[in-house]
């Protein structure tokens, strides 16, 4: 391990009467993985944003290769080295990809000609100094997210990137896509370049961290060598209490005829082959599989966003036809989709109108206006119910943590009575306490009657949760576990394994 | 690489218009006829002019209608000026006179869109509506025929002629040369220099842009003005083309340059388009408008067809994603 590059000594910032950050010290040294961890709110992106310059501390010291700094500007900070990597990329769709890696330095140059073979150059100079090689001509909007990291990355290090700071870079990532992104941070490691992963999915973090920061309301509680780190000591320290994952009583599972939910011989082209499961009342059952595996998709079609070209789908031994969302309405499944800012949610808009508007039609008065008392009850009633954080109703969604806006989202489903309730990545960019309020949450529903089919492949969130798991592949089911039959280990070998069978695919 | 070409929106547009021809042509064998390709390009040119002004814009994720307006305003007020002091010599005045107040004219439309953040399409309104106004009370309402003498034969002076035995004689006119090197210089300027790599990184993505370095205030105050002069330009050819000065020239086209530069591929909502493809898209509008008639198909028919031209071609983009996501390409993008 090299010599120390970047020491950040004491620093605080208040916004208005919000302390931010506290008397935080940290430094990283040339080549190492350091990570920083830390529940939403306890100050990881401040710091981000005063290390690259878009915030000045209140108090405390900078250095970055020993030059002394009261306040960064962004300039200054690219200029010694510094480059963040944010969740959205910052790239451009419409461009190919040589011309997003090269842009910066094309505009930098101050060249007001373009040299298309020098553009070329200079991308495939960065995408091999992370031994990566894409396609230079075809447009970003054509890639994967992985892929649209790797540029990111590739993009940070032409811009003479020594210290490089990625923001959540596995949020949007497949298992195996993650392994890949090791891969080339490890590479990074070995050419002296630091790395300050930013993340709270723990299990990665003990992956990859040469050292282990962790803040908590905006303290550091811990600073070492992650080498020997557990994930429970981890937990606890970020949230202050254990997460006792031991004791988890599950919902009795009542066994009815007929079943909630039948699926048999479901089948969409190019999609899915012969699916077939049932779904008891107070059950929750997982699905699970990687990328390429179709489980969105299976999702989708029992919701009727992509409806399914052959097989019967019976709900209460009734078999319906699924062919929109609002025919799955119609027959009582509710679906709670990954993407919560885009596809579950009116981020402008008030925390109660996101509650009551799959209940609007009941809310209105004789005059067919909206009653606005019992809108509030009715929204205030599910803010209690579901613990979610906010001081009113009235404020906007996108006031709100992740957690308590997937919670939000989860009101919503429920204020409409569902029977049947799809998941779909429930937990993703959620932080570890919130987390397992969601999970307690999750198997709360599943007490009081209504069907849950989990989509997700975090794995300890499966094993807590859920009575049965289904797991796909390439668009078949491949395997079933009942709880307490698999540990979480032997799941994480199930999910991987044939993901060498499938990429030769 | 030709299956690249296949797919593009340019080679789709070349085919319609393939088919629309030998459509045409089929139905009334007059058609095929060098006046006609003449006739055709004739019209067309204004509308080249003012469709590669407008491109760039669109690209950086803009909708203009101003450009009418200002070609209006710009070769009216020109036009009155001159022949007020009694001017009588030739055509380059007019440009000159009228491109700088196109230019003035653009960067206004650039300044109210950069200096308070409005919408472009906002703005354009404004100043479309705005110029035709001030060109009918202060300028003049009426239109006038009153040419100088130096421009008097303009109208017909032809790079090549042809005999045709129906119409006489017919020609390519020589302002098709200016079409030309606009389009060139469109093409180099969307290509070749950071300004133009820059356009169509605002119409990708405006924050990113502006976090890469790029100076999109700059660059939009640049557009506006090229799209300026450029409404100068074609409002100074079609007055001569056509030999009288209208105030309120093309007060209803600025749709069927909009149209041909979508159908050219370019994206309402930014970051797509190419001057090949606006090219091809303004002959298609040209092509709809003056010679179904030869088919004998009723004027009302032009607009349904070209309606329904547009409706498939802007569902083209979205009917391909349908396909591709039920394909299960776009995993990565449903799946978390």
């Amino acid at each position: 391990m090299g010599e120390e590059i970047l020491r950040v000594e004491h620093i605080s910032k208040r916004f208005g009467g919000v302390v931010a950050l506290d008397d935080v010290s940290l430094s990283i040294r040339k080549g190492e993985t350091c990570c920083l961890v830390g529940e939403n709110g306890s100050g990881k992106s401040t710091l981000i944003k005063i290390i690259s310059g878009v915030y000045i501390p209140d108090e405390g010291d900078i250095y970055v290769n020993s030059h002394h700094y009261k306040k960064l500007t962004p300039i200054e900070s690219i200029h010694e080295g510094i480059q963040v990597i944010y969740q959205d990329f910052s790239l451009f769709p419409n461009l190919t990809v040589a011309e997003n890696i090269a842009i910066n330095e094309q505009v930098a140059s101050g060249k007001r000609l373009v040299n298309w073979k020098e553009i070329e150059d200079i991308a495939r100079e960065g995408l091999t100094k992370i031994n990566v090689s894409l396609p230079l001509d075809v447009t970003v909007e054509t890639l994967s997210t992985a892929d649209r990291q790797l540029i990111a990355i590739a993009k940070a290090l032409l811009a003479k990137g020594r210290i490089i700071i990625m923001d959540e870079p596995t949020t949007a990532l497949t298992q195996k896509e993650i392994k890949a992104l090791f891969k080339v941070i490890n590479e990074l490691k070995s050419q002296g370049i630091s790395i300050l992963f930013v993340s709270h999915k723990l299990s990665e973090v003990t992956e990859i961290a040469d050292r282990t920061v962790i803040l908590r309301n905006g303290k550091k509680v811990m600073d070492q060598d992650a080498k020997g780190l557990e994930i429970r000591t981890m937990e606890y320290y970020m949230t202050g209490r254990e997460i006792d994952t031991s004791v988890i009583t599950f919902a009795e599972v009542v066994p009815v005829t007929p079943p909630l939910l039948r699926v048999e011989n479901l089948n969409l082209s190019h999609g899915f082959f012969n699916i077939s499961f049932e779904l008891g009342q107070n059950e929750v059952l997982g699905i699970t599989g990687l990328l390429g595996s179709e489980r969105t998709e299976l999702a989708l079609s029992l919701f009727g966003m992509l409806p399914a070209d052959s097989g019967n789908i019976y709900v209460k031994g009734d078999r319906v036809e699924i062919k929109s969302p609002m025919d799955a309405v119609r027959h009582g499944i509710g679906y709670v989709p990954d993407d919560r800012i885009t596809q579950g949610l009116f981020l402008d808009q008030s925390i109660s109108n996101n509650i009551v508007v799959r209940i609007i039609e009941g809310l209105k008065t004789r005059t067919g206006l909206l009653d606005n008392r019992t809108k509030s009850e009715q929204a205030n009633q599910w803010i209690r119910q579901l613990e979610i954080k906010t001081p009113s109703g009235e404020l906007p969604v996108k006031s709100l943590s992740g957690g308590n806006q997937q919670r939000v989202v989860l009101a919503k489903w429920l204020a409409s009575n569902p029977q049947i309730l799809i998941l779909n990545g429930p937990t993703v960019g959620v932080d570890v306490g919130s987390k397992a309020e969601i999970h307690e949450l999750i198997r709360t529903l599943a007490k009081q009657g209504i069907g849950i089919l989990l989509i997700s492949d975090d794995i300890p969130e499966l094993i807590q949760t859920c009575h049965r798991i289904l797991l796909m592949r390439a668009g078949k089911i491949v395997g079933e576990f009942h709880q307490g039959e698999i540990t979480e280990q032997q799941l994480y070998s199930e999910l991987i394994a044939g993901t060498l069978v499938e990429s030769s695919r | 690489m030709l299956r690249k070409v296949i797919k593009s929106n340019e080679f789709v547009i070349f085919l319609i218009l393939a088919f629309l021809s030998l459509m045409v042509g089929t139905i009334n064998p007059a058609f095929f006829s060098i006046s006609t390709v003449f006739d055709i390009l004739r019209a067309a040119i204004v509308y080249f002019i003012m469709a590669f002004g407008l491109l760039p814009i669109m690209i950086a994720g803009g909708i203009d209608i101003s450009f009418v307006a200002i070609a209006a305003v710009t070769s009216y007020a020109t036009h009155m000026l001159l022949i007020k002091y009694g001017y009588q010599g030739g055509i380059v005045p007019y440009y000159l006179i009228a491109c700088a107040m196109g230019l003035l004219a653009g960067l206004l439309n650039g300044f109210l869109v950069t200096r308070f953040n409005l919408p472009v399409f906002n703005v354009s309104l404004a100043t479309f509506t705005m110029w035709y106004g001030f060109n009918l009370f202060f300028v003049g309402a009426t239109s006038n025929f009153d040419l100088p003498k130096g421009t008097v034969g303009y109208y017909a002076k032809f790079l090549i002629t042809s005999q045709d035995p129906l119409v006489g004689t017919t020609g390519l006119h020589v302002s098709i040369l200016y079409v030309i090197v606009i389009g060139v210089f469109i093409w180099w300027l969307l290509k070749y220099t950071t300004i133009g790599r820059g356009v169509y990184a605002i119409g990708g993505n405006r924050e990113v842009a502006i976090r890469s370095g790029f100076n999109v205030t700059m660059i939009m105050l640049v557009i506006f003005a090229i799209m300026g002069i450029l409404s100068a330009i074609a409002g100074v050819t079609q007055a001569f083309l056509s030999r009288y000065f209208n105030p309120v020239i093309f007060i209803g086209q600025p749709l069927d340059v909009l149209a041909a530069v979508i159908l050219g591929g370019a994206s309402v909502t930014g970051g797509r388009g190419s001057v090949i493809g606006t090219a091809l898209g303004v002959l298609l509008i040209q092509l709809i408008n003056r010679t179904l008639i030869l088919t004998g198909i009723p004027v009302e028919w032009q607009k349904l067809v070209l309606g329904i031209i547009l409706i498939l071609f802007t569902s083209i983009p979205a009917l391909r994603e349908r396909r591709v996501r039920r394909m299960g390409h776009t995993t990565e993008l449903l799946q978390e």
